[in-house]
């Protein structure tokens, strides 16, 4: 193994720890409350920015010193990955002296996604998606196909991080849901179905967000943990085990199938139907999945450690009703009517039209 | 990530609540946990969450706790009481940080034990983000610094990978109209949080002269904010309301009196005589759910009418004070006052020594320099024409209010001898605890001096009023005393 093989399964270590950080974060702010900067999962965090950060400098370093093919940039060389990585961790750096400064003037008064917050959003994304590069020429490379796919689905559980308020499963029959979900999950799903080498990149990507996700709705709340701060609506002795992961692995092998295992008329050329049947699919299987899976979600029948569900684990600052803990909450305006389905199949068609531009891309990219 | 959890069900937060007060956010207490005489500062944050700094001073403790509970819940809904610490170097001082974590009407729980027994008190406190953060200069410049070069540096990132010009300003234009955004958003939420600052409430004011007398209303802005009804109020001292009259340019009149509710929306009060003039009025209320409120607004008074016009005495070189108590015994002034209002008419002429009407004096016994931010006993005694020191009175249950306002109007608060709290508040706390014991309020014996617990929030010169009633006169007598605060 090769210097940079270690530095880019450093940088792959590294990328799932931010996920796995940020919903170690939700759970412990859920769970208990504070906001302090070297709190466990917030050093989880800068641990993961820290393993992703050197690893790209020893790719630049290696590539620098070897004059291997790479982005150069004055006297030094590395993968255009790698420098994705090291604009994330700046970003990141900015991010949090940023926010540093909000939090301790605005607090949470001045309400969510402010500006050093959504900076900081950016970052995390340009590191997976730098590492997810890095991984892109290594295919080739032993289980480099397979930390490739996983690599992208690092990014698939960084979306769900940051669309976890809108992925409750008492929301999992609303129109805001499903169009969140098909703007975004396809984009990568689809990448990874036309870069990867894997005939199953795509599905190994979601099993692999699933496991990473699933690992921590189990492990979190081993944890003891009680709330330092009041009022306090929904006690807790133990971290807050996140929601369910999302059934992705389904849409996934629809995806896999569509455009790697039964491609039809072989190598497809990019264009309208090839995303019309990736966006569609995709679309019709995730609705169709989490529709039935949220309802069993809400059932006391998930009520226990493997699915955390049965709504019974709160954030305890959370006032809730005790009759809107498992039943599905419907704001007039975001029903999921025909309109809005319609809706969810254009976005899951543009995501999808993304991925493939995405994928066709990063297949030139071979540095 | 809260943050994200907390925006997602954003609508299930509890109503806003206000505090007492401008300009003025510690909390000070003085007090009994149990048989444990203890003296309690709170410095809340500036916004939420944050950590409220907790100092208890308390003689012999073993171990000294702090809970923060939020009214609004239930008693279960606090966390575990925080362990205060021993500070190093001082015997009988205690401290502890604790978090509080939304707007709303806080009650602080210390308990103390020792040797004497063990006890606890609750201290009202309103949590609300109290001012708008200005970035330091060199952090500013930093982060532009870093900005800028993240956005070079992104843009040649898109370059390279595009491979062409195009690329790179799109790339350009998209992160232009990025930080653009950024900036806009960052300014909305500026506003936004700006507007949800604590403030005191602005109020209608209106004066109606008849022909032996003249009547104060005031009303509420209409603006739809649940405090800003009066319909569940509870009496701090006796009074739902404690309204406060100080003459612009000079503040050479102060009348502290007590309207009495018409109705949810209306309170009503006879004035007593009083100069024309432009006046500044404060008034504080206490609602049920025990949040404080201030009131302010600025009302024009014009000359009294009738027989009250004769009651002044322009001219007087000293200081001239009335209360309702006096004006009973003499009636052809303004009937219907309150038995509890006083006024005062007059200018200070040393800062350490104030003269009262009938020829007294009250002296301002705190002795050395007065410093920002640093606790302080604001002590007064006075004295009878002859020397002799007057014994006090309880005036509203306390021997002695007193009025701290800072030269440009930007600092006002009332003290009591216990502190800054509202008693109304503190008394609601001590009930939802299931507390039998009354609130301190006179200690017992014939007292000869008033002492407040204050620390002033800011360097500056300022004007104190302090009103005592004398068992000599029965009445009610302030002293003014002009005050300089030094700087840290």
């Amino acid at each position: 193994m090769t210097i940079g093989d270690r530095a880019a399964w450093l940088m792959l270590l590294g990328a799932a720890g931010i996920p796995a950080a940020l919903v170690w974060d939700f759970s412990w702010e859920s769970t208990i409350g504070v906001e302090r900067f070297f709190a466990p999962p917030h050093s989880a965090t800068y641990l993961a920015i820290a393993l992703a950060t050197s690893g790209a400098l020893v790719l630049l370093s290696d590539a620098t010193r070897t004059r291997a093919a790479g982005v150069r940039l004055g006297p030094w060389r590395a993968p255009l990955g790698a420098w994705l990585v090291l604009w994330g961790a700046l970003a990141f750096v900015t991010s949090v002296l940023f926010d540093r400064w909000w939090q301790s003037g605005y607090g949470l008064a001045a309400g969510i996604w402010h500006p050093p917050q959504i900076l900081k959003a950016i970052a995390f994304f340009a590191v997976t998606l730098g590492v997810w590069l890095c991984w892109l020429p290594r295919q080739a490379r032993t289980s480099g196909a397979l930390a490739f796919a996983v690599s992208g689905g690092i990014v698939l559980a960084l979306i769900s991080v940051v669309t976890l308020p809108a992925s409750f499963a008492n929301l999992q029959h609303s129109a805001f849901f499903f169009q969140l979900g098909c703007a975004t999950y396809p984009v990568v799903l689809v990448a990874l179905a036309t870069a990867g080498r894997l005939r199953f990149a795509a599905s190994t990507g979601a099993l692999a967000a699933l496991l990473l996700q699933l690992a921590l709705v189990w492990i979190l709340p081993l944890v003891p943990g009680a709330p330092e701060v009041g009022p306090i609506y929904n006690p807790r002795d133990h971290l807050l085990p996140p929601p369910f992961p999302l059934l992705l692995v389904l849409p996934a092998l629809a995806l896999d199938a569509l455009l790697r295992v039964f491609p039809g008329r072989g190598e497809r050329s990019l264009g309208l139907p090839r995303a019309l049947e990736a966006g569609l699919s995709f679309s019709a299987i995730f609705v169709l999945a989490q529709w039935v899976f949220a309802g069993f979600l809400l059932t006391a029948s998930a009520d226990g450690w493997f699915f955390a569900g049965g709504g019974r684990h709160w954030p305890f600052f959370l006032r809730i009703d005790p009759s809107a803990r498992a039943a599905f909450w419907h704001a007039p305006a975001d029903e999921l009517t025909l309109a809005r389905a319609a809706l969810v199949a254009l976005l899951g068609v543009l995501a999808a039209s993304a991925g493939l531009l995405l994928g066709a891309g990063m297949k030139r990219v071979r540095r | 990530m809260r943050a994200l959890c907390a925006g997602a069900l954003v609508a299930l937060l509890l109503p806003l609540t206000a505090r007492a007060h401008v300009g003025s956010p510690n909390v000070f207490f003085e007090g009994r946990a149990g048989t444990n005489a203890v003296g309690v500062v709170i410095r809340p944050p500036l916004t939420l969450p944050g950590v409220a700094q907790i100092d208890v001073r308390v003689a012999d403790a073993t171990r000294v706790t702090v809970q923060a509970v939020f009214v609004d819940a239930l008693a279960e809904a606090a966390p575990a009481p925080t362990p205060a610490t021993a500070v190093a170097g001082d015997a009988q001082l205690w401290s502890a940080a604790v978090w509080l974590l939304r707007r709303g009407s806080y009650g602080v729980e210390i308990s103390v034990e020792s040797p004497r027994g063990s006890g606890t008190v609750a201290i009202p406190l309103q949590a609300a983000a109290l001012a708008r953060p200005v970035m330091p200069p060199a952090l500013g410049g930093l982060l532009l610094a870093l900005g800028a070069l993240l956005v070079v540096w992104a843009t040649w990132l898109v370059a390279v990978a595009s491979g062409s010009r195009g690329g790179a300003l799109a790339a350009l234009a998209v992160l232009g109209a990025a930080v653009y955004g950024g900036n806009l958003r960052w300014r909305t939420m500026d506003q936004t949080f700006s507007n949800a600052l604590y403030r005191p409430l602005p109020v209608q004011a209106a004066v109606e002269s008849g022909a032996e007398r003249q009547l104060l209303r005031l009303a509420p802005v209409a603006s739809g904010a649940p405090e800003s009804t009066w319909e569940t109020l509870v009496t701090d001292h006796g009074k739902l309301m404690h309204l406060f009259l100080i003459r612009e340019n000079g503040l050479d009149v102060f009348a502290h009196l007590h309207p009495v509710r018409r109705d949810g929306r209306m309170f009503e009060g006879v004035l007593p005589p009083l100069p024309a003039g432009s006046y500044e009025l404060y008034a504080e209320l206490t609602h049920e759910s025990g949040s404080s409120q201030t009131l302010i607004a600025k009302v024009a008074l014009p000359e009294p009418a009738g027989a009250a016009r004769d009651a002044l005495q322009p001219g007087e070189s000293d200081g001239w004070c009335r209360s309702g108590v006096a004006l009973a015994a003499s009636s052809p002034e303004p009937s219907a006052l309150d038995f509890d209002d006083a006024w005062h008419l007059g200018r200070v002429s040393s800062a350490r020594e104030s003269p009262l009407m009938g020829g007294g004096r009250m002296v301002f016994e705190t002795a050395g320099p007065l410093v920002a931010d640093r606790e302080v006993s604001l002590r007064f005694s006075a004295f009878a024409r002859d020397g002799e020191p007057e014994v006090l009175e309880p005036y509203m249950g306390m021997l002695g209010h007193a009025v701290v306002r800072r030269s440009d109007g930007s600092v006002f608060t009332h003290l009591h001898p216990v502190g800054t709290v509202s008693m109304a508040a503190a008394e609601l706390l001590a009930r939802r605890a299931g507390s039998t014991e009354p609130m301190p309020t006179l200690a017992p014996g014939a007292a000869r001096e008033v002492v407040f617990p204050y620390a002033f929030p800011r360097a500056g010169e300022y004007r104190i009023w302090v009103q005592v009633r004398t068992r000599a006169s029965g009445g009610v007598l302030t002293g003014v005393f002009d005050v300089h605060v030094g700087g840290v």
